[in-house]
């Protein structure tokens, strides 16, 4: 059930990461993808009747997989990383270009190379 | 439009290879819970940390680990680098109300309490380097909401703390090759296993995480001053 949810939440994820033009709501789509394989990953290392992974010795509970949790934590400091990257290059274009909105940005840039190459021909 | 029809198509189609991805792996292999069961026997005696995902990550994984907490690094480098070039603002010295700060003065502790339980605790209870850290960050940034962002670049300056984090990440990398003086593998561990669920056992994971939760916490607040300071107004 949850691998279900996690793959609906990744396919809006991904639909609104191309089909939406406005960069910082790319950027929560990102983190939607993000959160959906992180659910993914999870569901992955559930078992029926798992307990978290924390055992001493002597217990002898059901434990859940290690392994999908660990990648888990690769994956959310990569996500800060990239998160934190994307936006400030998000703030780099919009002081320059006033807009968040993407099909702008690229007219403008065509625009400006145009702009250049003219008095050269 | 032309051009929307292609993306839309696009985007359907990444979707739906994923899908198919996801039902390979489903169908195609189903996992054998007895590799597992068997791999969680053996590990706590091999780590000796009674949270398997720590000794997971900071041991069988220790170099996978290592190279995260690089790209945590190039981050906080590359977010400063670019903001550096943007003109900075100058820094309204707002500072809130009573009630926030009567709030952070409670909050604030509690968070560094939690930051400290979570690293140093992390090899037998939830918890682990990367979270405190970030908890400890957040704790700072109440602290910066309450008393404003200048009075606090006076006491934490940004630029300092980005030399402390490279001088921590120095720090764990030549903990990490330390073994190698003592004639033992690099990335194995230099302290004693110890019974598991006791303070000193897991090996070198209790070192690891203090070092991590370190570098985590100046290297978020960095990335927190460098956008306040060129764009927020805190």
């Amino acid at each position: 059930m949850a691998a279900v949810i996690a793959f609906i939440l990744f396919g809006i994820g991904i639909l609104g990461l191309v089909l939406r033009r406005d960069l910082v709501i790319k950027l929560l789509a990102l983190g939607l993808v993000n959160s959906a394989t992180i659910l993914f990953l999870v569901s992955i290392g559930d078992r029926p009747g798992a307990r978290a992974p924390i055992q001493l010795p002597g217990d002898v509970a059901i434990l859940a997989d290690p392994l999908p949790h660990a990648l888990v934590l690769s994956a959310i400091v990569v996500n800060f990383a990239i998160l934190a990257l994307a936006l400030v290059f998000v703030m780099i274009l919009v002081e320059r270009y006033h807009t968040t909105d993407s099909t702008r940005i690229e007219q403008e840039m065509v625009r400006e190379t145009d702009e250049e190459e003219k008095p050269c021909s | 439009m032309r051009k929307d029809r292609i993306r839309i198509i696009a985007a359907i189609g990444i979707v739906l290879v994923f899908a198919g991805l996801v039902s390979v792996m489903h169908l195609g292999s189903a996992p054998d819970p007895s590799a597992s069961t068997r791999f969680l026997a053996r590990d706590l005696e091999e780590t000796g940390a009674s949270n398997r995902v720590a000794g997971v990550y900071l041991n069988y994984r220790l170099f996978d680990t290592l190279l995260e907490v690089l790209v945590f690094s190039v981050a906080v480098l590359g977010v400063r680098h670019y903001l550096q070039q943007s003109e900075g603002m100058e820094l309204p010295d707002l500072s809130e109300s009573e009630v926030v700060r009567t709030a952070v003065i409670f909050l604030t502790p509690l968070a560094l309490l939690l930051c400290a339980f979570f690293a140093i605790l992390g090899h037998i209870s939830p918890g682990g380097g990367f979270a405190g850290g970030v908890i400890a960050a957040s704790g700072l940034l109440y602290v910066a909401i309450a008393y404003g962002m200048r009075a606090m670049e006076k006491r934490l300056n940004p630029a300092r703390l980005v030399r402390a984090e490279e001088a921590i990440l120095l720090a764990l990398l030549a903990f990490v090759l330390l073994p190698m003086v003592f004639g033992r593998t690099p990335l194995s561990d230099l302290m004693p296993k110890g019974t598991p669920g006791q303070l000193l056992s897991g090996g070198s994971i209790l070192v690891y995480n203090i070092l991590i939760a370190l570098k985590v916490l100046v290297g978020a607040w960095a990335v927190i001053a460098a956008f306040a300071q060129h764009r927020g107004e805190l």
